[in-house]
C-alpha cells in the first residue's frame, strides 16, 4: 500500500507557509536571540564597568580621623559627616548611597536593598579591610613584632589555568536556553492549528473521508511540525552565531575571547536542536490533537510550554552536570548538552543516549496519537 | 452493492444530575442499496442518520453491526472503500487557503489518480459544474453556492461508485440546493449509488428510488416512496411519517 504520507506534509506545509501567524511564529521568534545577546552583553558590560562616582557617596556618622580621611581618599570615597540624624536626612533624600555608624569599635553599614547599595557596600567594606589592616600593623608595631610575619603570615600563589572567560559561557548557555524556547514557541501554534484547529474549522471530518490511514495523518502532521521547529531552530542558531561573534567584537569583557562556536559545536548543537524539535512537536500534537477547540489546545499546551524550559533552566542555575542517567532525562537532557557543547566537553554516548530516549517517547506519543484518532472522543467530543 | 447490517452506535451523555449514561444513537440498523439506487434515509433531526451516514462512510466506528461495499467491510479493506466512496455532508467543510485547482490536486493526490490524467480530470468536472471561472481563485473568496459546487467537485474527482450524502442541501439557498439535486440526477444517470439523508421528505420523494425512515436510532419504515404512501394511506411522505410515528417527534 502506497503511503500518503507525503501528501499529507506536502498539504500541511502549503497550509503552514500560507498561514501569516505560523510563518511569523517560526521566523519572527529567533530574531529574539541577537537582542537577548547583544542587550545582555551591554549589560554586564555596564555592571562590569560601572564608574566609581555612581556608587561612592558614602556617610559618617562620626568624625574621621586624617588616616582614615586618607584611606577614604585612596578609596575614592566621597566622603559626607555629621550627627546620625544629619546623615540619615542626607540617605533618604538620595545624597547618598550608604552610610556608616560607630559605636566603640564596631562599625555599621546602614542601607537598602538595591544595586548601587551592593556596589557601595562593597566599595566600603575594601576600604574597612585597609584600615583593619593598617590598625593592626599599628598594633604590632607597638609591641614590636614584625606585622609582616603575623598579618602575612602564610603567602597563597594562584597556578591556575586561566578558567574560560564567565561571560562568554553564561551568554551562549542563555542563547542555547532561549534557542530551546524559541522552537517550543514554534511548535504550539502549527501543531494547535493542524489537530485543534483543523478540527474546529471543520476539515478534520473531510480529511477523514480521504482514503488515507490515521497513522499517515499523523505523521504527516507530526512532520510538518517538525519541519517548522527545526527552521526555527537553525535559524536561531544562525543568528545566535552571529550575534556572539558581533558581541565579541564589540563588548570589551569578551576581550581576547573567541566567540566562535568550533565547526563540531555546531554539528552536536544541530542534532540537540533536531532531536528537540521533533520531541516537542511530538508532545505538542498529542496535547492538542485533544482538545476540542484552537483555545483550548493553547490552554492545555501552556503547562507544556512551562515544562519544556523549566529543567534546563534550573539545571542551569545550580550547575547540574551531565551523566548518562540524566542523558535519559527528558527536557533536562537537552540543556544539559548544550552547557557540555558551551564547555567543550561533549560525551558522545549522552548524544546517543539522548537520541535513543527521543525517539522512544516520540514513538510511544506518536503511537498513542494514532490510537486516538480513530477515536470519535477525539474527532467529535463535545 | 451497500450492504447495512444490524448497525449499532452507542454514545455517552450526561443526565440532569451529571451522570454518565448511555445511549444508542442508532440502535440496529439494517438496509440494503442496489447499485445506480437513489436511497434516502428520511428522519427529523436527531434521528440518528448522521451518525448511520458517517459509520456508512468510516468516518465513525460502530459499537456493532457491519457495513459492506461490494463484499468488503472497514475492518479488512478500509482504504478500498473509501476509494469506492465520496461523503458531503450540509456542513462539511473545506480548506479555504487553497484555490479550487489546488483542493481539486490535492484530492487525486489522495484518491491516487495518476499525474497524466489530472489535469483533464480537474478541466472535465469543472465544465460539468460550470466551475471555470473561479477554478483558480482561493475558496475563501467563493460564494456559497460556488463553495457548495467545488465541494462536489471534490467528491466527483476519484469518480466514485458510492455517494454519501449528509443533509447535503441544509441550510443553502434554493440555487445552490438545486446544484446538489441536479448533481444527485445526473450521478444517477451513470449508474451511482446514492445514499441520501435529509429531512426535507419533499425533496426526497421526489428523487428517492427507495426511502429508509428513521426515527430515535430504529427503522420505522422502508420502501419505494410510493410504497409508504400506499400503505400509510396518506399523500406525502410527510403525512406517510407522521402517521406512522403517531404525532411523536423526539429531537433528543
Amino acid at each position: 500500500m502506497k503511503t500518503k504520507i507525503s501528501h499529507i506534509l506536502k498539504k500541511e506545509i502549503r497550509e503552514m507557509f500560507r498561514d501569516k501567524k505560523s510563518l511569523s511564529m517560526m521566523l519572527i521568534v529567533p530574531i529574539m536571540i541577537p537582542l537577548l545577546v547583544i542587550g545582555m552583553s551591554a549589560l554586564f558590560e555596564m555592571q562590569m564597568n560601572k564608574p566609581v562616582t555612581d556608587y561612592n557617596r558614602i556617610g559618617f556618622a562620626y568624625e574621621l580621623g586624617e588616616v582614615e580621611k586618607d584611606f577614604a581618599k585612596e578609596f575614592e570615597l566621597d566622603v559626607t559627616t555629621g550627627n546620625l540624624e544629619e546623615i540619615e536626612e542626607k540617605y533618604k533624600d538620595g545624597f547618598l548611597d550608604l552610610y556608616v555608624t560607630k559605636e566603640n569599635q564596631e562599625y555599621t553599614l546602614h542601607g537598602d536593598d538595591n544595586d548601587t547599595t551592593s556596589y557601595a557596600s562593597s566599595l566600603v567594606e575594601s576600604y574597612f579591610g585597609a584600615y583593619k589592616e593598617y590598625l593592626q600593623e599599628e598594633y604590632l608595631k607597638e609591641y614590636e613584632v614584625d606585622s609582616g610575619e603575623v598579618i602575612h603570615i602564610i603567602h597563597i600563589n594562584k597556578e591556575i589555568t586561566e578558567e574560560e572567560n564567565y561571560f562568554s559561557s553564561y551568554i551562549t548557555n542563555y542563547s542555547f536556553l532561549f534557542i530551546l524556547m524559541a522552537i517550543t514557541v514554534s511548535a504550539t501554534y502549527p501543531s494547535t492549528d493542524t489537530t485543534a484547529g483543523e478540527k474546529e474549522r471543520g476539515t478534520l471530518e473531510t480529511l477523514l473521508t480521504f482514503p488515507i490511514r490515521s497513522k499517515d495523518i499523523i505523521i504527516g502532521k507530526f512532520l510538518s511540525v517538525s519541519l517548522s521547529s527545526i527552521i526555527t531552530g537553525i535559524i536561531s542558531l544562525i543568528l545566535m552565531v552571529i550575534s556572539l561573534i558581533i558581541a565579541g567584537n564589540m563588548f570589551e569583557i569578551y576581550e581576547e575571547v573567541d566567540m566562535m562556536l568550533p565547526a563540531n559545536s555546531l554539528i552536536f548543537s544541530s542534532i540537540v536542536i533536531i532531536a528537540y524539535s521533533l520531541l516537542i512537536s511530538g508532545l505538542c500534537i498529542a496535547v492538542a490533537s485533544k482538545s476540542k477547540t484552537f483555545k483550548e489546545a493553547q490552554s492545555a499546551l501552556t503547562p507544556l510550554t512551562f515544562i519544556s524550559f523549566f529543567p534546563g533552566m534550573i539545571a542551569f542555575m545550580i550547575n547540574v552536570e551531565s551523566s548518562t542517567l540524566l542523558s535519559l532525562v527528558p527536557f533536562l537532557n537537552f540543556s544539559l548538552l548544550f552547557t557540555d557543547i558551551t564547555n567543550g566537553t561533549v560525551d558522545y554516548i549522552n548524544i546517543f543516549l539522548m537520541l535513543l530516549s527521543t525517539i522512544v517517547i516520540i514513538g510511544i506519543v506518536l503511537g498513542i496519537i494514532i490510537k486516538q484518532y480513530k477515536s470519535e472522543k477525539v474527532l467529535f467530543s463535545k | 452493492m451497500l450492504k447495512i447490517n444490524n448497525l449499532k452506535k452507542k454514545f455517552i451523555r450526561m443526565n440532569e444530575k451529571k451522570q454518565k449514561q448511555e445511549f444508542y444513537a442508532d440502535n440496529g440498523i439494517s438496509f440494503k442499496a442496489n447499485d445506480g439506487e437513489i436511497v434516502g434515509v428520511l428522519g427529523p433531526n436527531g434521528a440518528g442518520k448522521t451518525t448511520l451516514l458517517r459509520m456508512i462512510a468510516g468516518i465513525l466506528e460502530p459499537t456493532e453491526g457491519t457495513v459492506d461495499f461490494d463484499g468488503l467491510n472497514y475492518k479488512e479493506n478500509e482504504i478500498e472503500i473509501k476509494k469506492k466512496i465520496a461523503y458531503l455532508s450540509g456542513n462539511t467543510k473545506i480548506y479555504n487557503t487553497l484555490s479550487t485547482y489546488e483542493l481539486l490536486d490535492m484530492c487525486c493526490d489522495f484518491y491516487d489518480v495518476p499525474k497524466s490524467k489530472r489535469k483533464a480530470r480537474i478541466e472535465e468536472i469543472s465544465k460539468t459544474l460550470g466551475m471555470d471561472e473561479f477554478l483558480y481563485n482561493k475558496i475563501e473568496r467563493l460564494s456559497t453556492g460556488q463553495t457548495q459546487k467545488v465541494n462536489i467537485a471534490r467528491c466527483m474527482v476519484h469518480d466514485p461508485k458510492y455517494y454519501i450524502l449528509d443533509e447535503a442541501t441544509s441550510g443553502l439557498d434554493i440555487i445552490s440546493s438545486q446544484i446538489i439535486l441536479n448533481f444527485i440526477k445526473e450521478e444517477k444517470k451513470k449508474g451511482k449509488t446514492i445514499l441520501y439523508s435529509t429531512h426535507y421528505m419533499e425533496e426526497a420523494e421526489n428523487i428517492c428510488d427507495h426511502v429508509i425512515m428513521i426515527n430515535k436510532g430504529v427503522v420505522i419504515k422502508e420502501g419505494t416512496p410510493d410504497s409508504i404512501k400506499k400503505e400509510t394511506k396518506t399523500t406525502n411522505l410527510r403525512d406517510a411519517f407522521f402517521a406512522l410515528i403517531g404525532g411523536e417527534v423526539d429531537e433528543d
